[in-house]
């Protein structure tokens, strides 16, 4: 709030030159004044804005920080698990799943959801959170909505929003509970249930697993005795 | 308005005593009498409301409980026509499986008996899925306080099956609207959150607008032009006396009022040559504090729930934002930073969210925030959606729609109300066309 | 660059004076009576046009601004109080507030033209008094206004 203040006295010093022929010209002067207003106000936007940007950055890379540590710390002991625990970093999510080909559908509801997933690597999850959603809304049949349903819940796990993320998954596993994705999704939802503390709802969560995806790969599964354990279920 | 509303109501005790409770094993029913307002996805309680027994103002008694229950969204009202008990006696537990047989998760029973010139009215609320009694409850008073008495017995049902406060038992105060659109009559109105009891509160020959209760219901808080169009002023009114005062006289037009929590003091805006900053006002003393100095317009100020801070809505930074600062000024800091100006901020009454109006692309929206700026979530939209208000339980938000304006004709304005998760929105029935709700703490018993 | 700019901008002042005197000469030669409330609204135009959520005078604003300051200072026995308005587009008291700067500006306008400040007073109406009513570009773009009163 204190720059535009110093600027505002720049700006009126290089004033002068221009207006020799016009001063004392009331309407000049009152003209002035407004446009250094506009400029004051356009500038006290723009640092407010990279003040906000600056803090998410900021945010941002400690998140990023405390994931490498874990990684490291991983590889130290040996253990070397890829993915990590879920519940454990709140960060981007591992790699992207081959989802885009999988979908042969129109091109525009593709870009939607390719932009979303970019944004969401990119750490924009605000971004990623309205192209999930819109993608959701607009295409609920199509072959990537189950996808797009789950990094949805992802973009406010990120942010730690677990009470968007339990609605997003939540609604993950009502919707699309036989996409590729459901067993991530239902895994998340659990997750993120523990998260809020209600862990008696999460290890109900965790117990359907087994009985609804019993072709989920052997690291999901590992994920969910992971859990279990670690949530004290019994 | 010109009767004060004092009445028998604090005589309120339990009669959950010596009930028998000898029913049988609870049997798996589908639906339970409890729902988690914030699971993700739910169904409505199934309940069963029997017309209480005693005349016909049981009957009425019961319609505005089945009311007040389907219109929170949260609750289904079996149609009394489906009911298999018949006659059902109001001391005894109900026979469950045929309650059951109907899907309800609840049954709600009672009587209405008069005594002395005052009606006393008793009812329980069974959970049908264990087979036991919930709640239940007794209340005397004035027999025109009956719809009163059935707003406390919903509240009480919602408060048992939800884990939150109830809001049935509390009023609105809006903006009546009448007549063409260049010349509209704007008058504060005051009516029962389920539309009854409308009564005018300022008689319309003036515009007044953006009316706020007190913490103790008893006084509102306006911004009225002269009957001449003269500079709008701040205006405070007793409810029931009518009698109003001007609260500071200043050059420049004062607007935005609204009342701290603990109703001391009042903030609004005043403007001077063109430029409107944010004041506090203290209630008794009539001190005037500024709080603000910018070129910007700074307005529409509320207070957080705890009286600490005060979140405001100000162009400084070149479009409308949310900022929040020191009840006492200072330490502003910008909290809104999504795409779109945002106007009209107000803080939950549990302190958690900061529900605002948003207009981006042409569309207007109602949306909340955590009271850090963070988590954003836009609940209702449309042509012109503007100025929440919550409800004292701060679950449920009132705000107005505008329909677009048509050859000359204005679109309509109408009242709604959205939980915070966005699932039910309803109209709020209203005489006339309404805006600017402003929704009242729970009534004082 | 400077230079160019200021001469397109008297140009455009040129051209509106010449149109808005066109069009005033029409209606002038009916039974208007100089000097009356009438003869203000319809010759020299009560009211000037704002853009979307600003308060900065046009330039079409100011010709009609310098307008009413001259016949002002003609008829010195009114007295004036400038109306800020706005579109519908906004919320109502944040339109209180700007419908108050853009009043004001129009006022301070005014007042640099040679109007004494205590003849002139101000009022805002928001969005509280749409003229025309409309829920369009064109009409919101009317409603968006400082209309200057005579008393």
């Amino acid at each position: 709030m204190k720059m535009p203040l110093r600027l505002l006295i720049l700006v009126a010093l290089a004033l002068p030159t221009a207006a020799v022929a016009q001063r004392g010209d009331p309407v000049y002067v009152e003209d002035r004044l407004n446009q250094l207003q506009q400029a004051i106000s356009l500038l006290t936007g723009q640092i407010e804005q990279l003040q906000y940007r600056n803090q998410q950055l900021q945010q941002q890379m400690e998140k990023m920080q405390a994931d490498y540590e874990f990684r490291l710390e991983q590889v130290e002991k040996g253990g070397g698990r890829p993915g990590g625990a879920p519940g454990a970093r709140p960060t981007a999510p591992p790699t992207a799943a081959a989802a885009p080909q999988a979908a042969a559908a129109a091109g525009a509801a593709d870009q939607v959801y390719n932009d979303a997933f970019k944004k969401l690597q990119d750490g924009d999850y605000a971004g990623a959170e309205k192209g999930f959603r819109t993608f959701v809304q607009r295409n609920p049949q199509h072959a990537l909505a189950g996808n797009a349903q789950y990094w949805l819940g992802e973009t406010y796990y990120a942010r730690r929003d677990y009470q968007n993320a339990m609605t997003a998954f939540a609604e993950g596993y009502k919707a699309y509970k036989t996409s590729p994705k459901g067993p991530d999704n239902l895994l998340k939802l659990g997750v993120t249930l523990a998260n809020l503390g209600r862990k008696p709802d999460a290890c109900a969560i965790f117990a359907r697993f087994a009985q609804d995806y019993p072709r989920a790969t052997d690291l999901q599964k590992r994920r969910i005795v992971q859990e279990r354990q670690k949530n004290g279920c019994g | 308005m010109n009767t004060r509303f004092d009445m028998m109501l604090p005589r309120r005790q339990t009669i959950l005593g010596g009930v028998a409770l000898a029913a049988g094993t609870a049997a798996p029913a589908a639906a339970q009498l409890t729902i988690d307002m914030t699971k993700p996805s739910f169904e409505p309680v199934p309940i069963a409301i029997v017309d209480f027994k005693g005349d016909k103002v049981g009957a009425d008694i019961a319609g505005v409980v089945r009311n007040d229950l389907q219109n929170s969204g949260l609750f289904r009202s079996i149609a009394p026509s489906t009911f298999i008990q018949q006659n059902i006696d109001p001391n005894q537990p109900p026979r469950f499986p045929e309650w059951r047989q109907i899907g309800a998760a609840g049954v709600v029973v009672g009587q209405v008996t008069t005594a002395g010139g005052n009606i006393k009215v008793d009812f329980r609320l069974w959970d049908v899925v264990v087979g036991q009694q919930a709640t239940g409850l007794s209340f005397t008073s004035q027999p025109n306080n009956w719809r009163r008495l059935a707003h406390i017995i919903a509240d009480a049902i919602y408060k048992r099956v939800t884990g939150e406060e109830g809001y049935f038992d509390t009023r609105v105060a809006y903006v009546s609207e009448t007549g063409p659109l260049g010349a509209r009559v704007k008058r504060i109105a005051i009516m029962d959150q389920d539309g009854f009891n409308n009564r005018y509160i300022t008689d319309g020959r003036s515009i007044a607008l953006t009316p706020r209760f007190s913490p103790t219901l008893q006084e509102i808080v306006y911004m009225a032009y002269g009957e001449r169009n003269e500079q709008p002023r701040v205006y405070l009114q007793n409810v029931d006396s009518g009698r109003r005062e001007l609260l500071g006289n200043f050059p420049g037009m004062s607007f935005a009022p609204r009342f701290s929590p603990d109703g001391t003091k009042v903030v609004m805006s005043i403007s001077a040559d063109g430029n409107s900053d944010i004041y506090q006002m203290d209630v008794r003393g009539r001190a005037l504090q500024r709080l603000t100095n910018s070129p910007a317009i700074d307005t529409s100020p509320c207070y957080s729930n705890d009286g600490t801070q005060i979140v405001f809505n100000s162009d400084r930074g070149g479009t409308q934002q949310l900022y929040v600062m020191s009840a006492s000024g200072g330490g502003d800091r910008r909290i809104s930073f999504g795409e779109g100006r945002y106007a009209t901020p107000v803080w939950s009454p549990r302190g958690d969210f900061i529900a605002f109006t948003k207009i981006s692309a042409g569309s207007f929206g109602i949306g909340v925030m955590r009271a850090d700026g963070s988590g954003e979530r836009m609940l209702a939209s449309g042509f012109l959606v503007e100025g929440p208000t919550w409800a004292p339980n701060g679950r449920v938000l009132m705000f107005f729609r505008q329909q677009p304006n048509s050859g000359g004709r204005a679109g309509s304005v109408t009242l709604h109300q959205i939980d915070i998760t966005g699932r039910f929105e309803r109209q709020v029935p209203t005489p006339t066309d309404a805006s600017d709700p402003a929704w009242s703490p729970l009534i004082p018993q | 660059m400077r230079m160019i700019k200021a001469l397109t901008a008297i140009a455009a002042m040129f051209l509106i004076a010449a149109c808005s005197s066109e069009q005033a000469a029409a209606p002038a030669t009916t039974t208007v009576t100089p000097g009356s409330v009438a003869d203000f609204r319809q010759n020299v135009g009560d009211r000037v046009f704002f853009d979307t959520d600003q308060s900065t005078i046009r330039e079409d604003g100011r010709a009609t601004l310098g307008k009413q300051a001259e016949w002002l200072k003609k008829y010195t026995n009114y007295q004036l109080t400038v109306e800020g308005h706005c579109d519908e587009r906004g919320t109502r008291e944040y339109n209180l507030a700007l419908g108050e700067r853009r009043a004001n500006a129009a006022r301070q306008y005014l007042i640099a033209q040679g109007i004494p400040a205590a003849r002139i007073k101000t009022i805002s109406f928001g969005k509280e008094r749409p003229d025309p009513v409309g829920s369009d570009e064109a009409a919101w773009a009317r409603n968006r206004r400082a209309v200057t009163a005579l008393q």
